[in-house]
């Protein structure tokens, strides 16, 4: 997969579900892999003035003589597979023209407040209630870790999934590791809880429905953060 | 069954019941209302194994029996109907509402599979009703609404003798007050932490009530607190959990304290507060004769106001969140409101402010209203 950087100066129209023109003016083309074309400005952040989603096919056209004569020296053409989108970019003039390699994405890894949690509820695990006692962080199960394994005040097992925002996958996902764990005789009984810093309405009625506790954890008080602006 | 009912009587009960139906349940049944008919009397409930409700009208009653009908469509016809008897009956496993010329069939939920509606008849004590809901609407509102700490979603109530402390917190601020308890049960001190959604339903359905009688009682290892007035009950699981012990909060003696006009305070701050960004804080400057109210938002947009206040002790400057200090104040429920510094030894942490009712310039409020809240730290 290459990816393609040109800064040049064009102006560009796009012609389809909508119309629009960008006027001529230095701008940042990238050509990514997968085929799409973005065009940026020096500003609005991540977002592109105008693209072109992929699947797409890129094909120069021949400028005319009349073009030519406008200053264009190189039309691109960005033409959607499936719909009749056509996004069509005339380069007056081509500063940078760059292609690398980025190699295979690794995708986004382990969200860094999602690992940070599990790391403070396992050290305050009395968080989950009185007497818990912790087992281990990421108890292997054949069908994934599971976040943290605790014994609650009476000894039995506590599964415990893990998640910064608290929706309906997460409660499937804490469902499949307790039907596992269950079959095992020597974890057997297993409770679930769900633990997160917001939990959505749905999810909440899921869980409790099957029986799962929904523990809403105070990020900035566990990692020791007052709140000057309380009581106590 | 077949009975026949007032309009306006059964449309009053029917909404009563369904307002303490649950939002979101994974079981059908329990969207339901409960209609019992027997003798001359209309039974409606709603149960969804943590809260019910129940209620008993008078009807003509044909034949009796129960049946389960969907409960929001129940209150939704039962509201347009028009001024006539209406006539309910069960046919053929459907409900027919008939009243004047409007006739409704609706389908009929199975009814044995409905759970038992708890009935208590133990009385632990009377409130007066209109003090009870004048207490719950001054506190229930500093209940926290964040999942975080479940105990403090409740209020906790106090019973102590001859008094009914209602108590809620949202760490933020904290809300008191004392209401007479006519006691008949054997001891005289419990507690009891109830969700604060129905103790806020709780008032504004027995607002009118003379006396309202609680029950606090242990069934099958849950403990129910139950409140009953003009054929009304209510009940309610507690909440588990051991409430924080908020009133060594509260400072002993002040010296240093304003008395305002309440309704000048809460206009100046609404004024002030306008040009404030959201969770902000307004600085209320103190001295001899008056009250500065300063804030300062994005964009550069400031605003201040001066208003008349009567100051006892040192000039004294608190940064306040507007819409906590105006909670106090409105549930002060008087014409003027006492505002008192308390000290302390932390400089990251100014000591709390006290929000009392006060009848004139000069003399306390007689309710026990006492409502305390924490600054924010002074910025500059």
């Amino acid at each position: 997969m290459w990816v393609r950087v040109v800064i040049a100066k064009c102006s560009v129209d796009y012609a389809g579900r909508l119309n629009a023109h960008l006027p001529l003016a230095t701008r940042l083309l990238m050509l990514k892999g997968d085929g799409s074309v973005l065009i940026h400005s020096d500003g609005g952040s991540y977002k592109p003035l105008n693209w072109m989603s992929p699947p797409c096919t890129l094909s120069a056209i021949e400028v005319e003589p009349d073009q030519a004569e406008a200053g264009i020296t190189e039309i691109w053409k960005v033409t959607h597979a499936k719909t009749a989108d056509l996004l069509v970019i005339n380069i007056h003039e081509m500063f940078s023209d760059t292609s690398h390699d980025l190699g295979v994405d690794p995708g986004l890894i382990k969200d860094g407040v999602e690992a940070d949690l599990q790391k403070l509820l396992a050290e305050h695990i009395e968080t989950l209630g009185e007497g818990h006692t912790l087992v281990r962080r990421e108890y292997y199960t054949a069908i994934g870790p599971v976040d943290i394994l605790a014994r609650d005040a009476m000894g039995v097992h506590v599964a415990v999934e893990l998640k910064r925002r608290g929706d309906i996958d997460g409660v499937e996902q804490l469902t499949r590791y307790l039907e596992l764990m269950n079959r095992d005789p020597l974890l057997a009984p297993v409770t679930g809880v769900f633990a997160a810093q917001e939990i959505k309405p749905q999810a909440r009625t899921l869980a409790e429905d099957r029986g799962i506790r929904c523990v809403v954890l105070d990020y900035d008080a566990l990692r020791g953060l007052a709140n000057h602006n309380t009581l106590f | 069954m077949k009975f026949t009912v007032n309009r306006d009587v059964f449309s009053e009960a029917v909404s009563f019941v369904v307002k303490l139906l649950p939002q979101r349940t994974t079981l059908p049944l329990l969207s339901g209302a409960l209609i019992e008919a027997d003798g001359s009397t209309l039974t409606l409930s709603s149960f969804d194994y943590e809260v019910s409700a129940r209620t008993q009208v008078t009807a003509d009653v044909e034949a009796g029996g129960r049946a389960l009908v969907s409960g929001r469509l129940l209150n939704d016809i039962a509201n347009r109907l028009p001024q006539a008897p209406i006539v309910i009956s069960t046919e053929d496993g459907r409900i027919q509402v008939k009243c004047g010329s409007v006739s409704f069939s609706l389908p009929a939920m199975p009814v044995d599979e409905y759970p038992t509606v708890p009935q208590i008849d133990d009385v632990s004590g009377l409130v007066p009703g209109e003090d009870f809901a004048s207490a719950i609407a001054q506190v229930s509102l500093a209940a926290s609404k964040d999942d975080v700490t479940p105990v403090i979603t409740g209020v906790q109530f106090e019973i102590n003798e001859n008094s009914l402390g209602l108590i809620a917190t949202d760490r933020y601020r904290v809300a008191v007050r004392e209401i007479d308890w006519e006691n008949s049960m054997s001891g005289d001190a419990l507690t009891a932490l109830v969700p604060a959604r129905i103790v806020t339903e709780v008032g504004k359905t027995f607002a009118h009530s003379t006396t309202v009688s609680v029950a606090i009682v242990s069934k099958d290892e849950r403990e129910l607190i139950s409140f009953t007035a003009d054929n009304k009950t209510v009940t309610s699981l507690l909440i588990k959990g051991n409430f924080p012990p908020v009133r060594r909060l509260f400072p002993e003696k002040v010296e240093n304290y304003a008395v305002v006009n309440t309704n000048d305070l809460i206009e100046a701050t609404n004024r002030v507060g306008l040009v404030l960004d959201r969770e902000a804080a307004l600085r209320f400057s103190f001295r001899e004769g008056s009250v500065t109210l300063e804030a300062a938002g994005s964009e550069a947009a400031q605003a201040s106001e001066t208003i008349d206040a009567h100051l006892a002790g040192d000039d004294t400057v608190v940064s306040l969140k507007p819409q906590f200090l105006l909670d106090g104040l409105r549930s002060a429920h008087s014409e003027y409101a006492r505002i008192s510094f308390t000290k302390t030894d932390n400089p990251n942490k100014p000591g709390p402010v006290l929000i009392t009712s006060q009848t004139s310039k000069d003399e306390a409020g007689l309710d026990s209203y006492k409502y305390l809240l924490q600054p924010n730290l002074l910025l500059r």
